[in-house]
């Protein structure tokens, strides 16, 4: 079976036990965080978050491979096919963002000087992406995303994280947050200054009290 | 900010809010919404036409062509979103019902998508969604709103939600239970 260089095997093992609907799942997903993390390299001017696109837009097109083996396999008859082909032209939607994506982050190449009324326009869209660091004062600090429920308390998505040299993109619920983290976070406006002053210590995070105590 | 630039912000902010009402006709089967994304990339493509013939015309008086290359490609790009959000919409649009899978995936993704029924009681009744904060209280955003048998589609913080009103959401998992309640009346804001 083919495979591409660099790929390792368990990769490949792991994504072909994967099921068409964890595949389209992921797909999805891949191509929601792939075009923040677009933006954002626009609007940061960062060559570093343009390769991780660019690695994503590879990614997808493996995954695109995967799934309509997966949906061929499955087919048994032509109610099957129909509706069996109407799923594979979302996965192709998706790998059509992706690709979308990956030629935003081109813009990249032309001079800094004559791109800047990018990250002007992308400021005023409806939906900010910011960056923010996370201070010592912090008290997220040392807590996973999940646990803060970030996204559900103050609308704001964190789309990558970057830890000294390291970056984590689109990360993951069981991600912990670090002091000194820079994050780079999509949502409201209004959001990102309550996510500010959290992340600045000047705020306490929000404590529920616990289901029936 | 000039007429490109506001015409460039509308066709991103446009592209997203596709996609989203894209997925929510398939997880919801609804034609309406489905046959919204299709006229909406039509208004992207006459859209897109105008930025990339001002950027052209524009190129003319200020030489400044590296500039008009970047707004060409970036019109380009948002212009395949919207049309990527209408090859997802047209699933809906064909005579067979949409896989099973399909809605099981959108339920599994770490971006759901989620409706509700304003109640009488809600705090969402009477208010406008700036005033609620829906999108900084539970990250969710509200895509669409459908009113007796008319629909507003990407309403805004000025839109004034009433009782009865279907509200379609995107956001993440954890805040649909807030959604919920608040537009069943059992949480107030």
């Amino acid at each position: 079976m083919p495979y591409k260089a660099g790929e390792h095997a368990h990769d490949r093992v792991d994504r072909m036990s994967k099921s068409v609907r964890e595949l389209l799942t992921e797909m999805k997903d891949t191509s929601e965080v792939i075009v923040d993390l677009a933006y954002a390299a626009l609007l940061f001017d960062s060559e570093e978050i343009a390769t991780e696109v660019r690695k994503l837009e590879e990614e997808m097109d493996t995954l695109k491979y995967e799934i309509r083996i997966k949906a061929m396999l499955a087919t048994r008859n032509k109610r099957d096919a129909v509706q069996l082909s109407g799923l594979l032209q979302i996965a192709s939607a998706a790998e059509a963002i992706s690709n979308a994506a990956g030629d935003m982050v081109k813009l990249l190449d032309l001079e800094v000087d004559k791109r800047p009324f990018l990250s002007f326009v992308l400021k005023d869209a409806e939906e900010k992406i910011r960056m923010l660091t996370l201070s010592e004062k912090s008290d997220m600090q040392n807590r996973s995303i999940q646990d803060l429920s970030v996204e559900s308390e103050t609308g704001m998505r964190i789309i990558a994280i970057k830890r000294g040299k390291r970056w984590i993109y689109g990360p993951e619920d069981t991600t912990s947050l670090k002091a000194g983290d820079i994050l780079i976070v999509r949502g409201t406006e209004d959001g990102c200054e309550t996510l500010k002053r959290y992340a600045c210590g000047d705020k306490k995070w929000p404590a529920y009290p616990q289901e029936g105590s | 900010m000039d007429r490109l630039d506001e015409m460039l912000l509308e066709v991103k902010d446009t592209s997203e809010l596709m996609i989203d009402l894209a997925y929510s006709s398939l997880l919801y089967n609804n034609h309406d919404i489905a046959e919204e994304v299709f006229s909406m990339e039509e208004a992207v493509d006459e859209m897109v036409g105008q930025i990339q013939n001002e950027a052209i015309n524009r190129v003319i008086e200020d030489k400044n062509a590296p500039k008009a290359l970047a707004i060409i490609r970036l019109s380009t790009a948002l212009e395949e979103i919207s049309d990527a959000a209408m090859q997802i919409a047209d699933v809906v649009l064909r005579d067979v019902q949409p896989h099973p899978v399909i809605q099981l995936s959108l339920r599994d993704s770490e971006v759901i998508i989620t409706a509700a029924q304003v109640q009488d009681d809600s705090s969402l009744a009477n208010r406008t969604l700036g005033d609620v904060k829906l999108a900084t209280q539970s990250g969710m955003w509200v895509i669409a709103v459908k009113r007796d048998r008319r629909y507003i589609y990407g309403p805004d913080e000025h839109t004034v939600i009433a009782a009865g009103d279907v509200l379609f959401a995107r956001g993440p998992k954890d805040g649909e239970a807030y959604f919920k309640d608040l537009a069943s009346g059992a949480v107030k804001v």
